[in-house]
C-alpha cells in the first residue's frame, strides 16, 4: 500500500518514549533492529543467487568468463539449489578429475546428466 | 617498482607482467595517531605519523615546510573513466595527504550480471574489473612506498554481482568497499531479495578480509528535497545496513557508517547539522564513521562549496570521524579535474590542522537545543522503526515508499521511492538451498554442507583461491577493440616526443579554464566573455560558472574551453637555476671585506617581512656572512636609500617591492636604476629588487642587476652578491 501523506504528529507519538533514559532508548533502538533483520538475514542464510553461485566458482579457480557460464547452465537445469561448487567439486570426485578439469568438462558440455551426484 | 619524486609514473611498467603481480597486504589500515607530536615550532594534540615526501600546505613556508598529518584518514574519490589517468592524480593526492582513494565504477555496471574483464573505458568512472583493480593497486603499493603511508585502496560492491566484485577485491587487496543492500534496490532497482541475500555472501567475504565497510546511508541526503529532514530515516538507514552486517558475521571495527552534515549555509549548518551529528554517534557508539562532505547543495561555485566542506569538518572535529572524506569543489558542475581533487583534500588537511587541540578548548553543551535535538532525531528514528515492524517488515516499508519521503518523519509527503518486492533487476533469481547446498569455499555465508565446524570448507581438494592466491584467474583483454594500450597510444607518443599537452582529466584532453569578469548586467556580460574566450582561442568555451556581483555593474565567469596546443619541451626556455654557494665559501669571501648593504622597503609600502627574512641573521639572512646592512624600514623613498648608499660606500642595495597596484614594482625598480645612474652610483652598486611579482627577468628589464621572487632565501640573494663582487673585483 503506498505510503498516504500524514502530518507531524511527533508529539503524540513521542509521549510513550519520554519517559526512557537515553540508554534505555538506545537498547530499545538495537532491538528493533534486531527484529527488523532477522527475517532478511534468514533469507539469505536458506538461499543463493547466481552471483553468489559464480563468486563460489571464482573462488574454486575458474575464471569470470567461466563461471558465468557454468552457472548458467546449472541454472537452466535448475540445479543451482544444489551449490555450483559442490556439482563441481562431487564431478571431480567421482570422475576422478581435477576441479578444473571437471568445470571444463562441464563447460564443455559433458557429464551434465550425472548431476547433482 | 620505485617511484623517484622527480620522474612519472611510469605507466608501461604498472602494466608489465600483471599477471603475477599480488598485493603485499590484505584489509584496512588506519593512520598512527601521535600524542603531544612535536612538529617545527609547534605540538600537536591530533596528528599521526608525518609523510616522507609530501607538498605542504602553502603557508607552511613561513612555519618551517612542516607538513603535520591529521589523525583522521582523509578520502578522495577519483575516476575519470580512464584508469591510466587516475592513477597520476592518486599519485598526486597521496603527496597531498590523502590516503583513501576511493574509485567510482562506470556508469550501468551495477546492472551487469558478472564481472567485466580487461580495460574498457568507463563513462564517470571506471569499469571495475580485475586488469584494472590490480594495475591500481600495484601503482598505490609504489606511491604508498614514496610517501611513506599506507594507502587504502576503496570501490564499490553493489549491483547484481556484489559477491563476485567481493570476492575480487579480497583477492586483489581492495582495502575498503562500499556494502549496502538497501542502496542496490532504492537507488537501482535492483531486486530487494536478491541485494539482501546477496549482500550476506558479500559481508562475510569483506569481513574476511578485513575490508572496512561503509554504508550508502549518505545518499538519501543527496536525494531528498530537503536533505535535513531525511535525518530521522538515515539513522533507520544506517541501522539497517550495520545490524544486517552484524549477522552476516561482520566485526563492529569493520562496519563504518558513511554520513553527511545534511545542509549547508544560509541555511544554519551548525544548529541543525551538529545535534544530528551527535546523535548518530551516540546511537551507534562502537562503530566507524567516514564523515562525507556535502553536496546536496553544490552547484557551480567551487568557493562555496569549499567554505561548505570547511564547516562540514568542524562538525567532524567537533563530535568524532575516523574517515574525512573530500568532495572535489566543482563536483557539482563537471566530472571532477585533477587540481580540485587535491583542493578537496587540502580543504580537509587544512581545516583538520588549524583545529588541532579543539577538544582541549571547547566541549559541547550538556543542555539545550543540541540534547534536545539529539534526543528528538533519535525518538523519531524509533518510531519510524516501530511502524516499520508493524506494518510487516522492511519489505513491506519499501513498497510502500517509506524510504527517501521528503517528510521529517513521522510527517508524510507521499513522495517516497517504492519498490515492487517481486520486481526489479534480478527479480525470481534467489534460489532456496537444497538441504545437502554446499559451497566448498572459504568466507561463505549461510547453510552450507561442507561447514563442519572443523576446518575449512575447502580442505576437500586444494583448497580455494582465498587460501592459496595463485589459483586466480586472470584474464587480460577479452576485447581487444577497447583498452588501455591502445588508449596509450598517443600519449605515450607525445611524451617521447616531448610534446606537452593542457589537462584536467585525461591525457591530452586540452581543458583549460579561464576567469573573466565583465562589467555589464549579466546576459550581455555571459555573451561578451564568451565571445571573449572564442577570442582567445579557446574551442568549445562553455561558461561553468556565473556569479553577479552586482545586476548592473557586472559578473564573474569561469569558462571552459580547448587549446589544441602541444608545446615541445626541448623549445622552451627556462630561466637558469644558479645553485646557491656553499655557505662557508659565501663567508669566507664577504667577511674581510667589510661590505655595506643598504635595503629598504620602497614606495608606500609597509610590509616588511620579505626583507627581514633576506636579511636578518634570526632567519638565515645574509648578515650571518658578514654583511653590514643598514635596513632603513618601510615605505623608504629611493633618493633616501641613495643617500644612504652613499654614505655608508655600500655595494648593493636591495629593494623590497610587494605593493603592485599601478604597476609600482615595476616603477620603483626603474626608479631606483634611473636614480643611480643619474647620481653616478649604478656602476659601484649591485641593485637586486625583491617581492612576491618579481621575477629576475622582470628586475632585470627594469634597470636591476637581479630579481627574487618567492621562496628566494638570504643564501640565495648572497650568493648573487658575492658572484657579482668578485667577478666586478677580478674586473
Amino acid at each position: 500500500m503506498p505510503c498516504v501523506e500524514r502530518p507531524d504528529d511527533f508529539e503524540q507519538r513521542r509521549v510513550r518514549l519520554r519517559g526512557m533514559t537515553d540508554a534505555e532508548l538506545h537498547s530499545y533502538f538495537w532491538d528493533l533492529v534486531d527484529k527488523l533483520v532477522a527475517p532478511l538475514i534468514e533469507e539469505a542464510r536458506t538461499h543463493t543467487s547466481p552471483s553468489i553461485e559464480r563468486s563460489v566458482l571464482l573462488r574454486m579457480g575458474f575464471s569470470s568468463l567461466e563461471a558465468g557460464a557454468l552457472v548458467t547452465g546449472m541454472h537452466e537445469r535448475g540445479l543451482l539449489g544444489h551449490g555450483a561448487g559442490r556439482l563441481v567439486l562431487e564431478l571431480a570426485q567421482a570422475q576422478g578429475l581435477s576441479i578444473r578439469a571437471a568445470g571444463t568438462a562441464l563447460l564443455a558440455g559433458q557429464h551434465w546428466e550425472v548431476l547433482p551426484l | 617498482m620505485k617511484l623517484s619524486p622527480d620522474k612519472k609514473l611510469d605507466i608501461e611498467e604498472v602494466l608489465r607482467d600483471l599477471e603475477h603481480y599480488r598485493p603485499r597486504r590484505k584489509g584496512w589500515t588506519w593512520r598512527r595517531p601521535v600524542a603531544e607530536q612535536p612538529i617545527g615550532p609547534f605540538i600537536y594534540q591530533d596528528t599521526s605519523e608525518n609523510l616522507e615526501h609530501s607538498v605542504p600546505l602553502p603557508a607552511a613556508r613561513d612555519f618551517e615546510e612542516i607538513d603535520p598529518q591529521c589523525d583522521m584518514v582523509i578520502t578522495t574519490e577519483i575516476a575519470s573513466g580512464r584508469f591510466e589517468d587516475d592513477l597520476r592524480r592518486m599519485r598526486m593526492a597521496a603527496w597531498h595527504g590523502a590516503d583513501h582513494i576511493m574509485v567510482i565504477r562506470t556508469t550501468g555496471q551495477s546492472h551487469i550480471d558478472g564481472l567485466i574483464e580487461g580495460t574498457p573505458e568507463g563513462v564517470g568512472g571506471i569499469p571495475v574489473t580485475r586488469k584494472q583493480i590490480r594495475a591500481t593497486r600495484k601503482a598505490l603499493d609504489a606511491i604508498e612506498d614514496e610517501v611513506g603511508r599506507p594507502i587504502n585502496f576503496h570501490s564499490y560492491v553493489s549491483g547484481v554481482a556484489g559477491p563476485e566484485i567481493a570476492v575480487l577485491f579480497a583477492e586483489e587487496g581492495v582495502n575498503g568497499a562500499h556494502q549496502d543492500p538497501q542502496y542496490n534496490l532504492i537507488y537501482r532497482d535492483i531486486n530487494m531479495h536478491r541485494s539482501f541475500v546477496d549482500a550476506a555472501e558479500s559481508k562475510k567475504i569483506l569481513a574476511d578480509a578485513g575490508i572496512l565497510q561503509l554504508d550508502g546511508a549518505h545518499n538519501a541526503n543527496a536525494t531528498a528535497k530537503q536533505a535535513w529532514k531525511v535525518t530521522p530515516e538515515l539513522f533507520v538507514q544506517h541501522a539497517i545496513n550495520t545490524g544486517y552486517s552484524r549477522a552476516a558475521g561482520m566485526p563492529a571495527e569493520l562496519v563504518a557508517l558513511s554520513t553527511v552534515p545534511p545542509t549547508a549555509p544560509p541555511a544554519p549548518k551548525l544548529r541543525l547539522d551538529l545535534p544530528y551529528a551527535v546523535a548518530l554517534r551516540e546511537l551507534f557508539r562502537g562503530y566507524r564513521f567516514r564523515a562525507q562532505q556535502n553536496t546536496r547543495y553544490m552547484e557551480a561555485d567551487t568557493l562555496e562549496a569549499t567554505v561548505t566542506h570547511v564547516l562540514d569538518t568542524l562538525i567532524s572535529r567537533l563530535s568524532s570521524a575516523d574517515i574525512q572524506s573530500t568532495i572535489t569543489p566543482d563536483e557539482g558542475r563537471n566530472i571532477p579535474w585533477h587540481y580540485n581533487n587535491i583542493a578537496g583534500v587540502n580543504t580537509a588537511r587544512q581545516t583538520l590542522m588549524g583545529l588541532d587541540g579543539l577538544g582541549e578548548l571547547v566541549t559541547l553543551q550538556d543542555e539545550g537545543p543540541l540534547r534536545e535535538t539529539a534526543r528528538e532525531l533519535k525518538e523519531r528514528a524509533v518510531l519510524f522503526l516501530e511502524e516499520i515492524l508493524a506494518d510487516g517488515g522492511y519489505y513491506a516499508a519499501v513498497e510502500a515508499g517509506q524510504f527517501v519521503d521528503s517528510g521529517y518523519y513521522p510527517e508524510r509527503n507521499g513522495d517516497g521511492i517504492a519498490r515492487n518486492s517481486q520486481g526489479g533487476d534480478g527479480a525470481g533469481t534467489v534460489i532456496p538451498r537444497e538441504p545437502g547446498y554446499g559451497a566448498p569455499v572459504c568466507s561463505h555465508f549461510g547453510h552450507n554442507s561442507y561447514n563442519t565446524g572443523d576446518g575449512k570448507a575447502c580442505a576437500g581438494y586444494s583448497g580455494c583461491t582465498l587460501c592459496d592466491p595463485s589459483k586466480i584467474r586472470y584474464i587480460d583483454e577479452p576485447d581487444l577493440a577497447d583498452t588501455v594500450e591502445q588508449r596509450l597510444q598517443q600519449p605515450l607518443a607525445e611524451r617521447a616526443a616531448g610534446l606537452l599537452r593542457p589537462e584536467v582529466e585525461k591525457h591530452g584532453d586540452n581543458i583549460v579554464c579561464v576567469t573573466l569578469f565583465v562589467p555589464e548586467q549579466p546576459a550581455v556580460a555571459e555573451a561578451a566573455a564568451l565571445e571573449m574566450a572564442r577570442h582567445m582561442g579557446l574551442g568549445n568555451p562553455e561558461v561553468i560558472s556565473r556569479r553577479i556581483m552586482h545586476p548592473a555593474e557586472g559578473s564573474v565567469f569561469e569558462i571552459k574551453g580547448m587549446l589544441d596546443v602541444a608545446i615541445n619541451i626541448s623549445e622552451l626556455h627556462l630561466p637558469e637555476q644558479v645553485a646557491a654557494l656553499p655557505e662557508a665559501e659565501i663567508e669566507a669571501w664577504v667577511r674581510p671585506r667589510d661590505i655595506h648593504v643598504v635595503a629598504a622597503t620602497v614606495g608606500e609600502d609597509e610590509h616588511s617581512v620579505g626583507l627581514h627574512e633576506i636579511l636578518d641573521i634570526k632567519h638565515g639572512g645574509i648578515e650571518k656572512y658578514g654583511f653590514h646592512c643598514h635596513d632603513l624600514g618601510t615605505s623608504v623613498s629611493i633618493e633616501r636609500l641613495l643617500d644612504m648608499a652613499e654614505k655608508t660606500a655600500a655595494r648593493a642595495v636591495l629593494i623590497s617591492t610587494i605593493v603592485t597596484h599601478a604597476d609600482m614594482h615595476r616603477k620603483h625598480m626603474q626608479h631606483l636604476h634611473d636614480a643611480a645612474q643619474q647620481r653616478g652610483l649604478r656602476q659601484r652598486l649591485v641593485l637586486v629588487a625583491g617581492g612576491a611579482q618579481v621575477t629576475d627577468a622582470l628586475a632585470r628589464a627594469h634597470g636591476m642587476d637581479a630579481g627574487f621572487g618567492r621562496g628566494a632565501t638570504g643564501r640565495d640573494v648572497a650568493s648573487f652578491l658575492v658572484r657579482t663582487l668578485r667577478a666586478r673585483e677580478a674586473g
